[in-house]
């Protein structure tokens, strides 16, 4: 076509969009220009292809699946306690099963009665450290940490002191 | 809600380019008539304001989706038969609708989906899409101008 700044006023004609002065503009062109009026004819056919194809609608089911969401979705809306009791429901048990899970870490294991199984100590008789040990004379402090080891026992370091043991279950 | 199906669905059929989509869409207009219901003071007024909603949820899922194909489902369309489109196979014509629509803007398809498909006027197109008369001319005669140079190419027709 050759007439290009007719394009628009042709395709808006097409289309019925024009009206008074405007469309008996085009109208008059239109007669006048063989290549308008193809041009006109041409955007008139592919119009009514496509309104053709648009009137066929969807298959019913479709319209059907729109509506079962819709109504479902609304029913689910309009019962917000049952989401809400849902939702707590999953809530406390996974609670629960928190607790279950965690209780036995949290508190100690018993310690095995090992003691018990031992047998009380025997009871031995209370001697009386000989005159000669009580009556060593006292060595001074210093001595002790300035001795070699083993040269000489630490008082008390032997003797029936260390042989008593406290009871098991003191 | 039955009065309200067809103009939903089928406006977000054309507009998305496939029915689990539109179907995605009609659910989410039709809760959001449910809400504003209340707020409703005309038949006309809820089928003005069905149509915005459709067409912003369309928009709104193509931007989540960030998918752009028409025009690689436009180049994928060669010539297929010859013969007049006034008589070609209904199977035909519905895909020859849908790939149109494709290959269009998104905002050259809303304007040529309500005004040409749908049968709004102008001032009612320029109103659901939130634009002046003026722009919604043009993009109505772009989009025709478009239409018909696919249409024939698609029929294999001159061109």
């Amino acid at each position: 076509m050759n007439c290009a700044e007719w394009e628009t006023r042709v395709a808006l004609h097409a289309g019925g969009d024009l009206t008074g002065g405007e469309a008996a503009d085009v109208e008059r062109h239109l007669g006048e220009c063989s290549a308008c009026q193809a041009f006109w004819s041409d955007l008139r056919e592919s119009l009514a292809v496509l309104q053709s194809a648009h009137a066929d609608l969807p298959a019913p089911g479709h319209f059907t699946a729109v509506r079962s969401r819709v109504m479902a979705e609304l029913q689910h809306r309009a019962r917000p306690w049952r989401r809400l009791a849902w939702i707590s429901g999953v809530a406390v048990a996974a609670a629960a099963a928190l607790l279950v899970a965690l209780w036995p870490a949290r508190v100690a294991p018993e310690a095995p009665r090992l003691l018990a199984s031992i047998p009380p100590a025997p009871q031995v008789a209370k001697v009386s450290p000989p005159a000669a040990v009580t009556a060593a004379p006292s060595i001074p402090r210093a001595f002790w940490l300035e001795a070699p080891a083993g040269s000489s026992p630490r008082p008390g370091s032997h003797g029936t002191s260390r042989g008593r043991r406290p009871s098991a279950r003191s | 809600m039955r009065r309200y199906e067809r103009l939903v669905l089928v406006t977000a059929l054309r507009l998305s380019g496939n029915l689990p989509d539109a179907q995605d869409v009609s659910q989410e207009v039709f809760l959001k008539l449910y809400r504003n219901l209340g707020k409703m003071t005309s038949e006309e007024a809820v089928a003005g304001w069905l149509y915005r909603v459709t067409v912003n949820a369309c928009h709104d899922l193509r931007r989540r989706r960030g998918r752009e194909d028409s025009l690689e489902n436009g180049r994928a369309i060669g010539l297929r038969r010859r013969g007049p489109a006034p008589g070609a196979h209904r199977g035909e014509r519905a895909r020859a609708l849908e790939l149109s629509l494709r290959m269009l803007p998104e905002k050259e398809r809303a304007a040529l989906v309500l005004r040409d498909l749908e049968g709004l006027s102008t001032e009612e197109v320029a109103r659901a899409l939130g634009s002046s008369e003026a722009t919604v001319r043009s993009q109505v005669s772009k989009a025709r101008v478009k239409v018909k140079g696919f249409v024939e190419r698609y029929f294999g027709r001159r061109s």
